[in-house]
């Protein structure tokens, strides 16, 4: 008896909810592949031939390939320094059960809601001082910061459904710490550690006020580029809008790679979808 | 506790390092710096002023005017995420099937990088040439200056942050109508419950504390969001969407005033503290057991 009200409506009422939410993009796509001429009629135009100009100009022509790369390198750069510190951590919060552990646990989470823009005045000084400024390292390291609490509270997550038992086996069994991590809990955890290294990729790849601060032109991010970008100005519009559909596209990937997981990630794990 | 789980604290010691260093020396710094009249393109003239900063700041109109903002924007985005979040999580919630296939579609904005989706509201909403203005024109409307005015522009911002974040509600709610015990609905509705009577006395005081947790999530990263309004508005018309952040962000890399940039972040920290402290406290108080 779970199933209330008209099914035909409630589809269609869902439907148009659904199709409202894509609007924005699908309007960017169109703009993306609509020459200018085509894009500003009034009322837009529906039929039009399509074009990939702008998609390739952005691109290669306006270098957008190099913030692409830039992206990679800072993201990679974060989760390789990130996923295993922040692992080890976890693990040892999922374990050691003291009044501490909580209180560490909740700082964390504090760290998570902290208002960002206090700290990113004094790392832009620390960087520009330490003739940091613009490079991957800086940007890397903030990440990783910022990325610890996430990493911990959602690995935790899935260390804390592992048994006990398991762990104390491996003791008795002669295991050390480190054997009884790397050998026995580890492999049980390893579909939690692909989520969380991709939802970790993500955030470092959407992440805009650090990179927004601390690069210049050359370790420039792809948020950042397209910012800079300018949707103001309407001859700009169509390879504007051609790199922001691009940057889309591999959060499409993730997306549909990822929906069992969203829940879970989205919510630092405290509701398992 | 046996000895080997003391001893893992070694495990947790490289990343403790790591957020003591990159996190709290900056924190620190950033205290010490908010005490100080600190241009950055005039070093030498750096001079300790005490708390003049925090006086100045909280004695200006723009600062209150920044805390207003960010509470009305704050306030309104999440009031409408919850309202769509909720009303389409009961819809997915009572669909026979194909709900997956909604929940993927509408998920997109949320994990879409935050500039690019605001971007992606700004082409909506930009003047003529916009979609909606471009609509309402073939039917000969001429709709508001959206982003020029200072109320809708107030307005199209909770608008863009509601399209980015009402998905997270609607998935974590949607999330915690599957796992709630069905049980309880069928003894509600034995004994009589219409649909609304269920929705309020069932299953609302059911998700309480779920619902108490996206408030809070919410809540706290409305305060602080800074991306959206730096690509649709800049803070402006004048300050009309100035929040405190983009405040923040003026004094620090517009005007370059470090000492007091960093005096409105340690006091966004207070408020931020704040609120986190009086929602943990109502929520441990009443929701005992809820996390």
């Amino acid at each position: 008896m779970k199933h209330i009200g008209n099914q035909t409506a409630l589809i269609l009422v869902l439907g148009f909810f659904t199709f409202v939410t894509m609007v924005p993009i699908l309007w960017a796509f169109l703009i993306s592949i609509k020459d200018p001429i085509d894009a500003f009629t009034i009322p837009p135009k529906i039929i039009f031939d399509p074009t990939i100009i702008f998609h390739i100009k952005v691109w290669v022509e306006l270098g957008f390939w190099s913030f692409l790369i830039n992206s990679v390198i800072i993201s990679l750069g974060t989760v390789v320094v990130s996923i295993p510190i922040g692992t080890l951590a976890a693990y040892a919060l999922a374990r050691i059960r003291t009044r501490h552990t909580r209180s560490m646990l909740f700082g964390l989470l504090t760290i998570r809601m902290f208002p960002h823009i206090l700290i990113v005045i004094p790392f832009f000084m620390m960087a520009r001082f330490l003739h940091l400024f613009d490079t991957y390292l800086v940007l890397i390291l903030a990440f990783v910061a910022m990325n610890q609490p996430f990493t911990i509270w959602l690995m935790r997550g899935f260390f804390v459904d592992i048994p006990l038992e398991l762990d104390e086996a491996a003791h008795i069994d002669g295991c050390n710490n480190w054997q009884t991590f790397i050998r026995v809990i580890l492999p049980v955890v390893r579909p939690g550690l692909v989520v969380t290294t991709l939802f970790s990729l993500q955030l470092a790849y959407n992440e805009f006020l650090f990179a927004l601060v601390l690069t210049g032109s050359r370790t420039k991010t792809l948020p950042v580029a397209i910012a800079g970008f300018g949707g103001e100005d309407i001859s700009y519009w169509s390879m504007s809008a051609a790199g922001a559909i691009g940057i889309s596209l591999p959060i499409l990937l993730f997306v549909l790679f990822m929906q069992r997981h969203l829940i879970r990630g989205l919510t630092l794990g405290a509701v398992k979808g | 506790m046996m000895k080997w789980q003391r001893d893992l604290w070694l495990f947790a010691a490289p990343s403790m390092v790591l957020l003591f260093l990159v996190l709290f020396y900056p924190i620190a710094s950033a205290i010490y710096t908010s005490l100080f009249d600190y241009y950055l393109v005039r070093p030498d003239d750096k001079a300790f002023v005490g708390l003049d900063n925090y006086l100045e700041l909280l004695s200006s109109e723009r600062f209150w005017s920044s805390l207003w903002n960010t509470i009305i924007i704050a306030g309104g985005a999440v009031a409408l995420e919850f309202a769509i979040g909720l009303s389409v999580a009961i819809g997915l919630y009572n669909l026979r099937y194909g709900a997956k296939i909604f929940t993927v579609a509408m998920l997109l904005p949320l994990i879409i990088t935050p500039v690019v989706g605001a971007l992606f509201i700004k082409w909506m909403f930009i003047a003529q040439w916009g979609l909606i203005d471009s609509l309402l024109a073939s039917f000969n409307i001429f709709g508001p200056n959206w982003l020029g005015n200072g109320y809708w522009a107030k307005f199209t911002v909770i608008i863009a942050d509601a399209w980015k974040f009402a998905p997270f509600m609607i998935l974590v709610l949607y999330a915690g109508l599957q796992s709630m015990d069905h049980n309880i609905i069928d003894a509600g509705r034995i004994d009589g419950a219409n649909s609304w009577k269920l929705l309020w006395h069932v299953m609302l005081p059911a998700l309480r504390p779920l619902i108490l947790f996206v408030l809070v999530i919410r809540l706290m990263d409305a305060f602080r969001f800074f991306d959206t309004i730096y690509i649709l508005t800049g803070g402006g018309p004048g300050t009309a969407t100035e929040t405190i952040t983009m405040y923040t962000f003026s004094l620090g890399f517009g005007s370059l005033e470090m000492g007091k940039a960093s005096a409105l972040g340690v006091l966004t920290l207070v408020v931020v503290s704040a609120m986190i402290a009086a929602l943990g406290y109502l929520i441990y108080r009443r929701e005992r057991g809820a996390f």
